[in-house]
């Protein structure tokens, strides 16, 4: 028998054992095959205005995937491998030499990575087209999806894949020369223990969690330097890093203990075998627990956040450009220009048209703020209401002669109480006037364009001003159903130039931010599913080898008189608690980061980011439970049938 | 007195079509209130099978089994286990205790399960830890006693519940011959004091001499039976070794 066909009869022998190995092998093909064919697809490609952005994100969230895949598999190797020391002892007894062994083995990985390549590469193309299609959704775009295979990508999967495998192989070698025959036969019968339970560092484990919580959630303060932040949430990361593992280590140890000392509460039905049952395999599953808490944890707070960006992207649309069309007006026959293009959009009727006469003055206030407040952009009392009612906004402003309220600067965070009882003093060709501040007001009526600062004044104020210093006129169209109006919006852009930082419509300011939010949007949910899928099969994994270490277990039982009924609740209930547990605490931390996270970022655009962040945790718990119903189903089959 | 098993023409089939073996054929057997019975045969002679049936563990092809005036064959499965967990203890040669349950936690389980009262539950399990002589090791773990330990903390755990009928399948298969005669001596103890009723598999002839009557099965069928009536246990177990060499064939495996 030549060692290649020895190598496959053992594969064949051992299915079950290699299938979870396989299948763990083909996944990270997949998704690996998946992901680059999408980045090399010109198709998705095209239909991207930001294609730089893109092709960067892509290729750093390649890097990530490669990372990510190649600890997973050598993850489930190492997992697999430890299966199987005890059959490698069992040829050495048999006589085999250790190099007979050993390239046995080595071929033996060897051929299952080629297999699962090739089945990767086939599922990985189906589904490629599955992901395009929702990324073209996500973004909004029409162009169809139709592409077959692509060799780049194809190239680059077996190329990774293969570097992994050899590695994997070369491993597998090399355990037949690292261990004694003794301990491969052993291998398998190191059986946990009880763990002792240690209060100190049960205590440790809270107090860290609790201080890390707390650094989290403090308030930022005034002064906001990058030693802080360093400081303040390295430590925080750290604390909460060392006391995540500290608390499947020993407080949830603890905890058990403590549950057992209630002997009537304990000894009562099969809560016995359920505690301690959990109480054995903890110490085993306390590092998985730690990292999937950990992993959950950053998947869930990127998701959200990302997701409450793309959630809020017309909202921030609106703010950054607030008319459907903006233009600086050019005389007369440009301006009709303009307005018959928009015009001949019957599909996008106007809704309302303005002219809006802003002066720029020189301007200085009253008290230190830091932001470049020159030069002020004046618009009249009237003028701002005209412009805020044609779009829907609620806020108006009644002004007497020498008053004025400050448009609060985009991007910024003042409030009210900044410029309450102060005043700006404008200077003009006459002299200079000073304005006291009455009011501020939330309503943008231009395009952004640096620096931010639009006071409202009087009316008369405005006039008399006017005679002096010429006013610049925007004209202003808002037209039903803007987030469609491409072909307009791209025809007056080209005509009317850059009058502003951002774009003169609105549409493309909200096509462009909804492009790249949903390619972010995309690529997290990407890598999150994966993050996800991973957690959930390195759970499944490890429950169903525990299944088959527990069969003896659950047959005693059987034979002591429990039902098949209550195997399967006691078999819920520890399923439930192993995928609860670094769930429900991945969910706690992902809370309090992402209240550190929109600290951040929600005043910044002003986004609501509850939507999101519980579509993120709703998302996860619902994969999460689709693994537990997996597994307790073939837990139960392996146990109880 | 009561009967306790009763069962009837009790027939087991393996396999199917084509290729089908029969491991227990009519088997009569009945055993009364405070009998300690043994089971004899060669290895593959059925005794197993014969057991695990009783045990409602496994189902025989035809025939009827009443155990303690309740009929077997007309239960559920949720009806069986309780029955398991109300009316029997077991005793096995791999001794079925759980690693992941302290000594105590072990005997006390089939209460726990019936969720007994916590009292009645403590003051059970002091009872049986004295009577095997256990209770130094009630905190430790299987995976930290002996063999013989092991086999008293089952056979504190099959008799903890009061059950009518315990079974053991050679339960001395992996002790030494003092923990053997340790635990045949608190199996007769039970027997003579609190009149358990004890059906043991063994095919060891100095286990069997313990018992009050020994069944011989030989391919799945009633060999023969013999009762030690008024002889002495010396004189039993010389009876007994006679039978094995009448049965010829497998008796060399025997022991
Ligand atoms: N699940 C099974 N399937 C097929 N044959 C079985 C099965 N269990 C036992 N047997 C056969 O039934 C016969 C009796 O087995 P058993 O009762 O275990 O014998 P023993 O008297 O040694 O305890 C043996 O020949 C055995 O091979
Ligand atoms: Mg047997």
């Amino acid at each position: 028998m030549t060692l290649f066909s020895l190598a496959r009869k053992n594969i064949k022998g051992n299915f079950n054992n290699y299938f979870v190995y396989f299948v763990t092998l083909v996944f990270s093909m997949v998704i690996y095959y998946t992901f680059t064919s999408l980045q090399y697809s010109e198709k998705i490609q095209e239909s991207i205005e930001l294609s730089d952005t893109m092709s960067f994100m892509f290729g750093v969230s390649s890097i990530i995937l490669i990372l990510f895949v190649a600890i997973f598999i050598l993850y489930s190797n190492s997992f697999f491998t430890r299966k199987r020391k005890k059959e490698v002892g069992l040829y050495a007894i048999l006589g085999l030499r250790k190099k007979t062994i050993a390239k046995m083995l080595f071929y033996e990985n060897l051929v299952m990575g080629i297999i699962a390549l090739v089945i990767g590469i086939i599922l990985g193309t189906l589904l490629s087209k599955l992901f395009a299609m929702i990324l073209i959704k996500l973004m909004g775009s029409t162009a169809d999806v139709d592409f077959g295979i692509s060799f780049l990508a194809i190239t680059q999967t077996v190329i990774v894949f293969m570097v992994i495998i050899l590695f994997t192989s070369v491993q597998g070698y090399r355990l037949i020369y690292r261990f004694k025959l003794i301990e491969l036969f052993y291998a398998e019968k190191k059986g946990e223990q009880i763990p002792k339970v240690s209060l100190i560092s049960a205590v440790i484990g809270v107090l860290l969690l609790v201080v890390s919580y707390w650094l989290i959630l403090k308030p930022f303060p005034d002064e906001f330097t990058t030693e802080y932040l360093m400081k303040n949430y390295g430590i925080a990361f750290v604390a909460l890093f060392i006391g995540t593992h500290l608390f499947f280590q020993s407080v949830t140890v603890y905890l058990l203990r403590l549950s057992q000392r209630n002997k009537s509460r304990y000894y009562r039905g099969t809560r016995i075998i359920e505690t301690s049952r959990l109480l054995f395999r903890i110490r085993g599953n306390a590092r998985t627990f730690t990292v999937i808490a950990l992993l959950s944890s950053a998947t869930i707070c990127f998701l959200g956040a990302t997701y409450s960006g793309y959630y809020s992207n017309e909202k921030r649309a609106e703010e950054v450009v607030p008319f459907s069309y903006s233009h600086l007006s050019k005389g007369p026959e440009f301006d009709s220009q303009v307005e018959s293009i928009i015009k001949a959009d019957h599909r996008h009727p106007i809704k309302a048209q303005l002219d809006i006469p802003v002066i720029q003055v020189k301007g200085i206030l009253s008290f230190q703020l830091d932001y470049d407040i020159n030069p002020v952009q004046l618009i009249s009392e009237s003028t701002f209401n005209k412009a805020a009612n044609a779009l829907n906004k609620d806020e108006t402003v009644s002004l007497s002669r020498n008053q004025a309220a400050v448009i609060q600067p985009r991007f910024t965070e003042y409030t009210k109480s900044v410029f309450k009882g102060e005043n700006i003093t404008i200077q003009l060709p006459q002299g200079s006037s000073k304005l006291p501040f009455v009011h501020m007001v939330e309503s943008n009526v231009l395009p952004f364009d640096y620096p931010d600062f639009f006071l409202v004044v009087s009316n008369e104020m405005f006039a008399e001003i006017a005679k002096k210093e010429a006013p610049l006129t925007y004209k202003v169209y808002e037209v039903e159903n803007e987030v469609t109006a491409q072909a307009t919006s791209k025809k007056v852009n080209k005509l009317v130039g850059n009058d502003f930082q951002v774009s003169s419509s609105f549409y493309t300011e909200y096509k462009q931010g909804k492009e790249g939010n949903a390619i972010t949007l995309f690529i997290f949910g990407f890598l999150g599913l994966v993050f996800l899928a991973a957690t959930g099969s390195i759970i499944y994994f490890k429950q169903l080898t525990e299944a088959y270490e527990a069969k003896g277990h659950y047959e005693i039982l059987r034979k002591i008189g429990v039902s098949r009924k209550d195997i399967r609740k006691s078999i819920k209930k520890q399923s439930l608690f192993v995928f609860g547990l670094p769930l429900t605490v991945g969910i706690l931390h992902s809370c309090v980061t992402l209240y550190f996270t929109s600290n951040f970022m929600s005043n910044l655009i002003g986004i609501n980011l509850i939507v999101p962040i519980l579509t993120a945790i709703v998302f996860f718990v619902i994969i999460y439970a689709v693994y537990y119903v997996l597994t307790v189903n073939t837990y139960n089959r392996i146990v109880n049938k | 007195m009561n009967i306790v098993v009763e069962a009837k023409q009790i027939k087991k089939v393996y396999g199917a079509k084509g290729n089908v073996f029969s491991a227990l054929e009519d088997i009569d057997l009945t055993v009364m209130e405070g009998e300690f019975v043994g089971i004899m045969g060669p290895s593959g002679a059925g005794k197993s099978t014969l057991l695990n049936i009783l045990a409602t563990i496994d189902e025989p092809t035809t025939g009827n089994i009443v155990v303690d005036g309740i009929n077997l064959t007309k239960m559920n499965e949720e009806q069986l286990s309780a029955f398991r967990r109300d009316k029997l203890g077991f005793l096995f040669q791999d001794y079925n205790l759980l690693d992941t349950l302290t000594v105590k936690e072990n005997i006390i389980l089939p209460l726990a399960l019936a969720k007994l009262n916590i009292k009645e539950l403590e003051r059970r399990a002091d009872e049986v830890a004295d009577k095997f002589g256990i209770r130094d090791i009630l905190n430790k773990y299987p995976y930290q006693i002996s063999g013989g330990q092991k086999q008293r903390t089952a056979a504190s755990r099959a008799i903890i519940s009061k059950p009518s009928l315990i079974l053991a399948d050679e339960p001395t298969g992996a002790l030494d011959s003092k923990s053997a005669t340790d635990l045949l001596e608190s199996l007769k103890d039970l027997n003579e004091q609190d009149k358990a009723t004890i059906l043991m598999v063994t095919h060891d002839a100095y286990a069997a001499s313990y018992c009050n009557r020994v069944l011989f099965i030989k391919d799945g069928k009633i060999f023969t039976e013999l009762v030690k009536g008024k002889r002495s246990r010396k004189e039993f177990f010389n009876k007994v070794l006679d039978v094995l060499s009448a049965l010829g064939g497998g008796a060399n495996d025997v022991i």
